[in-house]
């Protein structure tokens, strides 16, 4: 009972994690190419806009995988 | 003499990290050797060979990243000074990243995936921030702006760090282990896909980290061209139709 509280408290965060970044992703992707689409001339800048974004919001996701990876360790 | 040696040097060091750290001294030296390679020779302006159209396609790349982000009176001191550095830290993440898919069982791990080595580069490119900063304003506005106007200011470089090491820890050790337990469990085919889609990720999260390191020098050296403008606007239009002409 133990065992299986302890591994589902240990990926709960990367899934919880996965999830909100992919809903903040699918955000940042969607008014980029709908602006893309409006604006090809300035494509570029806006993919390089879009990139930064994304990596901030990777960036979170990755904090909880490290977490994750951590707890992991701990756990055994 | 040569075990010995090796003894001695990788003493106490888990065979993972002795791996991590040959792979990067030979993304480091083959590097080196291309670039070699592609400077060597007859360079010509009126008629470039192959090689020389290769080497300044990548170098023509930089530039134009290196250009997007300065603008001002000092646009072309600016890439000058940071082209150089963006390049480096391009080409060894990028090369590494690709070593995972080299078809070598054990010695493929990619150096990007240990996080020293990550926490090294993102050292490289803060460190390397401020001392673009030093040189384009002076050591002294560069420690000032670590303290002023917001005295926790420095928070932010040591946050740096982090984000920009664990963004890419996280990525390329991720990538590498999903790969190595689809291995074990399918070692036919599968992974072919998985290196196929692993090539997305090997050259975004370079261009993100280049980008990145972009953006943070654009931001230290942002507050002097902000001064500039302020007293450009007491000359009147004059200056401000030439400021218009030097960001165009």
């Amino acid at each position: 009972m133990n065992t299986v509280w302890l591994s589902l408290v240990t990926v709960l965060p990367i899934a919880i994690g996965a999830a909100t970044a992919a809903l903040a992703m699918r955000a940042i992707s969607t008014s980029a190419i709908e602006g893309m689409t409006r604006q090809p001339e300035i494509a570029q800048q806006l993919f390089t806009a879009m990139l930064i974004g994304m990596a901030l919001v990777e960036a979170l996701c990755i904090y909880t995988l490290v977490v994750t990876l951590v707890m992991a360790g701990n756990v055994g | 003499m040569v075990i010995a040696m090796t003894e001695t040097v990788t003493h106490g060091m888990d065979p993972q990290s002795l791996v991590v750290l040959v792979n990067a001294a030979a993304v480091g030296a083959a590097l080196v050797a291309g670039g070699a390679w592609l400077a060597r020779g007859q360079l010509s302006v009126d008629a470039p060979g192959p090689r020389q159209n290769i080497g300044e396609a990548i170098l023509s790349f930089f530039v134009g990243k290196a250009r997007a982000m300065a603008h001002g009176p000092q646009a072309s001191r600016i890439v000058n000074l940071v082209t150089p550095l963006l390049a480096t830290l391009f080409l060894f993440i990028f090369v590494s990243n690709l070593v995972a898919i080299l078809p070598l069982p054990v010695v493929n791990r990619p150096p990007t995936s240990h996080f020293s080595v990550t926490l090294g580069l993102a050292l490289c490119a803060v460190l390397g921030t401020l001392v673009v900063s030093a040189a384009l304003k002076g050591p002294l506005p560069t420690l000032k702006h670590l303290f002023w106007p917001n005295p926790m200011q420095w928070v932010s470089e040591i946050t740096d760090v982090m984000s920009l090491s664990l963004r890419l820890f996280g990525n390329i050790a991720g990538e590498y282990m999903t790969v190595l337990l689809v291995v074990a469990v399918v070692p036919w085919g599968i992974p072919l896909i998985l290196h196929a889609l692993g090539l997305i990720p090997a050259f975004v999260q370079a261009l993100v980290f280049t980008l990145l390191t972009a953006s943070f020098m654009a931001a230290a050296i942002h507050e002097e061209k902000k001064r500039q403008r302020r007293r450009r606007g007491l000359f009147g239009a004059k200056g401000a139709t030439t400021e218009g002409r030097a960001s165009s």
